[in-house]
C-alpha cells in the first residue's frame, strides 16, 4: 500500500546535473571576475584550511600582531607576517604597500652594513612587484614600486617604467607628478614636460607651471 | 458499508540482523458505523500497532487497511478523524487554547466557528481556566483532558483514541467514559484500544481481542461472555488467550 | 499552501518561545560589537577589521542558527511525539517538511535582519560609508544560511541529531574548501580518480560560491550576475535538498 515514492529521489539526483551546470557557469564568471581565491600553500595549512572560510579574520589577526611589532621595534618579526597576510589576501592593497615600505625603508634603517640595507631594499622591491602581479588593474602598486624606486633606490629608469603602468589606471594626481620628476632624473626632459603639462589642470599646476618653466629655461627643476 | 476496514494486515518489525518480529498477523477486522469498538489485549499485542497503520503513521508489510474507503494517507478523510495517541505530548510553549487553534487551522474550519468550538471544548474537558497556563504546566491528567478536547476539534465522524483513560483517576476515567458514551448517541464511531478491561466493559459495544499479533475473537460483547461462558470481560480475556496458547502448543506451529 | 504556512509559523512560533534562540543572538551582537575593540588601529585598517568580524559573526551565528534550528524543527516533533497528532490531521508529510522549511526561511529572515541592522547602525556610527556591495555580501550571506537549513533539515528525516550536527559541521568545512579541492584535483593525471572528485565536486555544497566578503572588504567588485547566478546555484540546491527530504520523510515509519 506504499505510494510510489521513488520518482522524487529520482528528479532530486537529476538535478545534480543542471546544478553542475551552473557551478560551471560560476566557475566561468569567478575568473571573469577576479574573484578567484588562490590555492593557499603555507607552513601550517591545516590551521589555514579550518580558516580558510575566514581568511580576512586570519590575515587580521596576524596584522595586529604587525602592528604590535611596529610599535616595539621589532622590525624583522613583521616580515613573514606581510607575506602571510599577503598569501591570504592577495588583493589588501595595504597590506602589501606597507610591507614593502617597512622592508625597503625601515627594516635597513636598522642594519649596519651597507650590503645589508641593499638586500632589504631589493626585498622591499621584489615584495611590491608581486604584489603588483596580483593586482596589475589599479594604479596603487604599481605606484608604490615606482615611488620606492625614485625615492630609496634613486633608481629612475626603473621608477619611470613603474610610474607609466601606474598613470595608465585611475588615480589621484600625485602619481602623475611623481612620473613627471622621475622622468627628468631620468634625462627624458621633455617627457617630463608633457607630464607636467597633464597636470595644469588639476591641484598640481602652481607646481606644474614652475617645473615647465624651470625645465624649458635651465634644463633641470627637481634638485 | 464497514466504516473502517482491513483486510490481512500485516506488520513485521525487522529487528537487527535477521531477526523479526510480528506486530500484527493478516488482521480482518470490521467496524461498522456508529459502534463503540474495543480492540484489546495485552502489552505488545499489536493494538498500538493496528492503530498506527490505520492512521498511516506506520506502513503494513503486506495486506490493507481502509477508513471511510480511503487509504490511511488520504488527507480528504482525516478531515474526519480525530487522534487521541497514548501518552499524549503536546508543544509544551503553547497554551491549551493555541494548541486547539492551531490544529484547529489545520482543518480548514472557519476562524468565528473555530473559536466557540475551542470554548465550547474546554468547557466540556474542565479546563476553561487554564486558557492562559503553558502546555509545559500541565498535570498528566489536564494533557489527556486537551488531547481530547483536540481530537474532538474538527467535530470527526471517527474518534480513534489509543489508550484513553492511562494516567487518568476514577473520576477522570468516569468522564471519559460519559463523554465516550455521548458521542457514540450522537453518531460517531469510535475505535479505542485499551488494556483496562472494566473500562471497556462499560463502554464499548463490540470488541475484538488481540494476542501477539493475532485476532483471537470479534464480537459483541454479550455474544462473547455467552460463547464463552465468561462471567466478566477479564475472564473473558483470560479464556480466548489460554485457548489460543494450546492450539499454538498442540499444533505446535504460530500463524 | 495554506497549511504549509501554518505550519510555518508554529515552527517560528516555536523558536521565539525558546531560549537559545535568544542567547545566539545575544553572543553575536556582542561580537559585533566586539569589534570596536580594533580602535588603536588606523581607520583604514580598523574598517577593514570591522567588516571582516561582523560577515564573520553573522555568518557564523547564522550557521549556528540555521543547523540547530532545522535539526530541532524535525526531530523535537519525533521525540516529543507531537507528530503523530500532527500526521493524523489533514496535512500530508509534504506539507510537514515545507512548513519546517519555510518556518526556517523566516526564523533565519528575522534574526538576520537584526543582526544586520545592527551591523549597518555599527558602521554608520564609525563613519564607514555604506555602499551596496555590503548588500550584496549581506544577501549571499543569507543565501549561504538558506542552503544550510536545507541541507540539515534533509538530514533530520533520516539520521540522528549527533550525526546531523557533525554532517552539517563537516559539509560546513569542506564546503569552504572545494574550490581549493578542485584545483588540487586539476593537478592528478589519474582520470578515475578526476571523475570521482568532480562527481563530489557537483554533489557537495559549494559554500565558497557564496563568500565574496574577503573581496568585497578590500574593494574588488562584484558584478549583479555573479551574484544572480550563486542565487540560483542557491535556490536549486535548496530544491534538491528538499526533495531528498521529502522522500525520506515519506517513507519514515514513526
Amino acid at each position: 500500500m506504499k505510494q510510489k515514492i521513488w520518482p522524487i529521489l529520482l528528479i532530486a539526483i537529476l538535478l545534480f546535473i543542471p546544478l553542475g551546470f551552473i557551478q560551471n557557469q560560476i566557475n566561468y564568471e569567478t575568473v571573469a571576475d577576479n574573484l578567484q581565491t588562490n590555492l593557499v600553500l603555507m607552513p601550517g595549512e591545516a590551521g589555514d584550511m579550518v580558516l580558510a572560510g575566514f581568511k580576512g579574520i586570519a590575515a587580521d589577526l596576524l596584522w595586529i600582531n604587525v602592528e604590535n611589532y611596529w610599535h616595539r621595534g621589532e622590525h624583522f618579526k613583521m616580515i613573514p607576517l606581510f607575506y602571510m597576510v599577503t598569501l591570504l589576501q592577495p588583493h589588501w592593497i595595504l597590506a602589501w604597500s606597507l610591507g614593502g615600505w617597512h622592508m625597503a625603508y625601515n627594516v635597513p634603517a636598522g642594519v649596519k652594513n651597507i650590503q645589508g640595507k641593499y638586500y632589504w631594499y631589493q626585498q622591499g622591491i621584489q615584495f611590491l612587484k608581486k604584489g603588483v602581479s596580483y593586482n596589475s588593474s589599479r594604479y596603487d602598486l604599481y605606484f608604490e614600486t615606482g615611488w620606492t624606486y625614485y625615492n630609496k633606490g634613486e633608481d629612475y629608469s626603473n621608477a619611470v617604467k613603474y610610474l607609466k603602468q601606474a598613470v595608465i589606471y585611475p588615480g589621484p594626481d600625485y602619481v602623475k607628478d611623481v612620473l613627471a620628476h622621475a622622468y627628468e632624473k631620468d634625462g627624458h626632459i621633455n617627457q617630463a614636460i608633457k607630464e607636467w603639462k597633464k597636470l595644469l589642470h588639476t591641484d598640481f599646476k602652481g607646481v606644474a607651471k614652475r617645473m615647465i618653466y624651470d625645465l624649458n629655461t635651465r634644463g633641470w627643476a627637481t634638485p | 458499508m464497514a466504516i473502517i476496514q482491513t483486510k490481512d494486515l500485516t506488520k513485521i518489525y525487522t529487528i537487527g540482523r535477521n531477526k523479526t518480529v510480528v506486530g500484527l498477523n493478516h488482521l480482518n477486522l470490521t467496524i461498522e458505523e456508529g459502534e463503540l469498538f474495543g480492540i484489546l489485549g495485552p502489552n505488545g499485542s499489536g493494538k498500538t500497532t493496528c492503530l498506527k497503520l490505520l492512521l498511516g503513521t506506520l506502513f503494513p508489510t503486506s495486506g490493507e487497511a481502509y477508513i471511510m474507503g480511503k487509504t490511511p494517507y488520504d488527507v480528504e478523510m482525516k478531515q474526519h478523524v480525530g487522534f487521541l495517541p497514548e501518552n499524549p505530548y503536546y508543544y509544551e510553549y503553547l497554551t491549551g487554547k493555541e494548541l486547539l487553534l492551531f490544529y484547529g487551522k489545520l482543518f480548514d474550519i472557519d476562524k468565528e466557528v473555530l473559536k466557540e468550538k475551542i470554548e465550547e471544548l474546554l468547557k466540556l474537558v474542565g479546563l476553561e481556566n487554564t486558557k492562559k497556563l503553558s502546555l509545559r504546566h500541565y498535570s498528566k491528567g489536564m494533557l489527556e483532558r486537551i488531547g481530547l478536547a483536540a481530537s474532538l476539534i474538527n467535530d470527526p465522524k471517527i474518534l480513534i483514541l489509543d489508550e484513553p483513560t492511562t494516567g487518568l483517576d476514577p473520576i477522570g476515567c468516569r468522564d471519559t467514559r460519559n463523554l465516550l458514551i455521548q458521542l457514540k448517541d450522537a453518531g460517531k464511531t469510535i475505535l479505542l484500544s485499551s488494556h483496562f478491561l472494566s473500562e471497556v466493559e462499560r463502554v464499548c459495544t463490540r470488541i475484538a481481542i488481540l494476542h501477539k499479533g493475532v485476532l483471537l475473537t470479534t464480537g459483541k460483547l454479550d455474544e462473547l461472555m455467552d460463547k464463552y461462558k465468561s462471567v466478566n470481560l477479564e475472564d473473558l480475556f483470560i479464556k480466548t488467550i489460554d485457548e489460543y496458547e494450546e492450539k499454538i502448543q498442540t499444533q505446535g506451529v504460530a500463524q | 499552501m495554506k497549511k504549509t504556512w501554518i505550519l510555518a509559523w508554529n515552527t517560528v512560533r516555536e523558536s521565539f518561545r525558546k531560549k537559545t534562540t535568544y542567547i545566539i543572538i545575544l553572543f553575536a551582537l556582542i561580537m559585533i560589537a566586539a569589534s570596536e575593540f580594533f580602535a588603536f588601529l588606523s581607520a583604514q585598517e580598523q574598517t577593514k577589521m570591522i567588516m571582516d568580524t561582523s560577515f564573520a559573526v553573522i555568518e557564523f551565528f547564522g550557521f549556528l542558527l540555521a543547523m540547530f534550528g532545522s535539526i530541532t524543527a524535525v526531530s523535537s516533533e519525533i521525540e516529543k511525539r507531537t507528530i503523530y497528532t500532527l500526521l493524523t490531521k489533514p496535512i500530508t508529510r509534504t506539507n510537514f517538511i515545507l512548513g519546517k522549511y519555510l518556518g526556517m526561511f523566516f526564523i533565519l529572515l528575522i534574526n538576520f535582519v537584526i543582526m544586520t541592522i545592527f551591523f549597518l547602525l555599527l558602521i554608520h556610527f564609525k563613519k564607514i560609508p555604506i555602499n551596496i556591495a555590503i548588500f550584496k555580501t549581506l544577501f549571499l550571506i543569507f543565501m549561504e544560511l538558506l542552503v544550510i537549513a536545507s541541507i540539515s533539515l534533509a538530514l533530520a528525516t533520516f539520521t540522528s541529531d549527533a550525526f546531523n550536527i557533525i554532517a552539517s559541521c563537516f559539509l560546513y568545512i569542506i564546503g569552504h574548501l572545494t574550490s581549493y579541492g578542485r584545483q588540487v584535483i586539476e593537478m592528478t593525471k589519474n582520470i578515475v580518480i578526476k571523475g570521482l572528485a568532480d562527481m563530489m565536486y557537483t554533489i557537495l555544497p559549494n559554500y565558497q560560491n557564496f563568500s565574496i566578503r574577503d573581496k568585497v572588504v578590500v574593494g574588488i567588485p562584484v558584478p549583479w550576475q555573479y551574484v544572480l547566478i550563486v542565487t540560483g546555484y542557491g535556490i536549486m540546491y535548496i530544491v534538491i535538498a528538499l526533495l531528498i527530504g521529502i522522500y525520506f520523510f515519506r517513507t519514515r515509519e514513526i
